[in-house]
């Protein structure tokens, strides 16, 4: 039998309280870590100002004059025994119209390589994935995706890239993301939708949320760039059973 | 409305206000501006709200020329400024005319200077803030040649040669200790890590920036990392990378990050962190977490205190 690991909460720097489950990266961990988002959005706690999750912590922001740590630190660990008990909210899959091949795919033919299998393969087994949102961090609301396959795999570049255009959808062991906006980065790149999953045009600037999933679904050049004039909510298909 | 144009740009000019607190929540960084006590003092000179935009500029050359009469503060990293050559004071509503050329000449100390305008920069709003955040392009650098002009101000010219009480000037030592909370990862270092991180000077590094305030120094000894499973970074957060050496985390910081952190900034000394400039020695001190709040309510009844020394009866808001 697995020993039940408790989660490891204390407060940092004046104005949050860091909770930490076990350290993996899993999805059965972020659950935990999303499933106490919620309990706490619906707490309605006095102070409380937002969470923050990654892949297996939660940051909890309040004000240090309205709550105490100690009062706050109580009211996260109730919050942590209702979210137990809680259903998450429905998954949402996204499905992004997604251009593959020539200069949208920089790095199918390295994948292809470290796998063994062809270029073709990786595009065709790229296209229908469908991939859990941990969180949204780094900057501009990145998603942190995972749940690439094995065969999938291939290790980041060596030296990043220094720059890779927004829109690109890649992979880097089994991390996945499509890049907000233009950045440098060490993943493989093989393909880029159009559909602005960041913009500042918007509120708020990304409809993607944790614990969504997204397929980046192959489609040709024209059809890719005319779904980039629609909004992102336009790809939600209602339910996704991971 | 006071309009000027940007005859040169300095280092990097931009602008800035308190920066976006409520869309961290979706993951974007705060932003604003890097020294924001500087920024609610010249705001409270010009009788502006707290939330108006003013012009950042990193260290010297920044030059504008007046394109309409105005009034204008400037605040923030001690500076020699000069109106058409003349030399003028900070931290003092100064009535500028059409023409007139307002330039930062020499750097005394700190590293970045703000210019506020009576009614604020008209700057886009965008997500409930007008900073810019260039890595996230969003707004942008200024260039030789740009006009910039202030929101329409009915107000006149009712404060001009108002000047800040010298007990409000931030207290830019950077001599003193800049005092830390533990970070999220302290049990990543060693115990002679921790002492050498809490009792050694380190230089700021040149390629510091808005993101991250690198440090030179003495590497600080870790026991696991220095990666870690990507967590939050929250700003202030102090992280030791594979060179060993601090980085601070300021306004323009990713929101999550996969290096150890080790202690984290009191709020109370973000903004001075803001103005460290490349060249300077800092040292780190740890303190309470009470302590810390005690600093940050001190802080905040310093803000109150300028906010009623400085009031005036505008008649022209009800």
């Amino acid at each position: 039998m697995k020993k039940k690991h408790h989660p490891l909460l204390r407060p940092l720097g004046e104005d949050s309280i860091l909770v930490e489950f076990d350290a993996i990266v899993s999805w059965e961990i972020n659950g935990k870590v999303r499933r106490l988002q919620h309990a706490l959005e619906k707490k309605d706690i006095d102070g409380y100002k937002m969470a923050l999750p990654a892949y297996r912590s939660l940051i909890v922001y309040f004000d240090p004059f309205k709550i105490s740590d100690e009062k706050m630190l109580s009211r996260t660990r109730s919050a942590l025994l209702e979210s137990e008990e809680m259903e998450e909210p429905e998954s949402r899959l996204f499905r992004l119209p997604t251009v593959y091949g020539g200069e949208y795919s920089p790095d199918a033919e390295r994948v292809a390589e470290l796998s063994g299998i062809t270029a073709e393969k990786v595009i065709e087994l790229s296209s229908n994935l469908k991939l859990p949102i941990y969180f949204l961090g780094y900057i501009c609301s990145q998603a942190y995706m995972g749940g690439i396959p094995k065969e999938l795999q291939a290790p980041r570049h060596k030296s990043p890239r220094p720059l890779v255009p927004g829109g690109s959808f890649g992979f880097g062991g089994p991390q996945a993301n499509i890049l907000a906006v233009d950045s440098p980065s060490g993943l493989n790149y093989v393909g880029r939708t159009f559909v602005k999953v960041f913009s500042t045009d918007r509120f708020p600037p990304t409809a993607f949320s944790p614990g969504d999933f997204v397929q980046c679904y192959g489609v040709d050049e024209k059809a890719a760039i005319e779904a980039g004039e629609r909004p992102m909510e336009d790809f939600i298909e209602p339910i996704c059973n991971s | 409305m006071s309009r000027f144009a940007i005859v040169n740009p300095g280092l990097l000019t931009t602008f800035q206000d308190l920066g976006r607190p409520e869309m961290l929540k979706y993951a974007l960084s705060v932003s604003g501006a890097m020294d924001q006590t500087s920024v609610y003092l010249i705001n409270l000179l010009l009788g502006n709200q707290e939330t108006a935009a003013v012009l950042e500029t990193t260290m010297v050359g920044l030059k504008l020329r007046a394109l309409a009469d105005g009034q204008i503060v400037v605040g923030g990293a001690d500076q020699s400024l000069e109106i058409n050559g003349r030399s003028a004071q900070m931290w003092t509503v100064l009535s500028v005319k059409e023409g007139d050329v307002i330039a930062l000449t020499e750097l005394h100390s700190g590293m970045r200077a703000y210019v506020g305008v009576t009614g604020g920069f008209e700057a886009p709003l965008i997500l409930g803030s007008r900073s810019a955040y260039l890595r996230g392009s969003i707004g942008s650098a200024f260039k030789y040649g740009d006009e910039i002009r202030s929101f329409e101000n009915k107000g006149g010219y009712w404060n001009t040669g108002k000047v800040l009480p010298s007990r409000f000037i931030p207290d830019r030592d950077m001599k003193k200790p800049f005092r830390v909370l533990p970070g999220s990862q302290m049990n990543y270092f060693s115990e002679t890590g921790i002492q050498v991180f809490s009792t050694s000077s380190y230089t700021i590094s040149p390629v510091s920036d808005r993101q991250g305030i690198r440090t030179d120094g003495p590497k600080v000894d870790r026991i696991k990392g220095p990666d870690i499973i990507t967590d939050p970074t929250p700003m202030g957060s102090i992280q030791i990378p594979g060179s060993g050496v601090p980085i601070i985390l300021h306004r323009d910081a990713q929101v999550t990050g996969g290096y150890a952190k080790i202690a984290i900034l009191c709020k109370a000394d973000i903004d001075r962190a803001g103005q460290l400039c490349p060249g300077d020695r800092i040292r780190f001190e740890f303190i309470s977490r009470s302590e810390a709040l005690f600093l940050l309510k001190k802080r905040n009844h310093m803000f109150e205190e300028a906010r009623k020394a400085l009031a005036v009866k505008n008649f022209k808001n009800r």
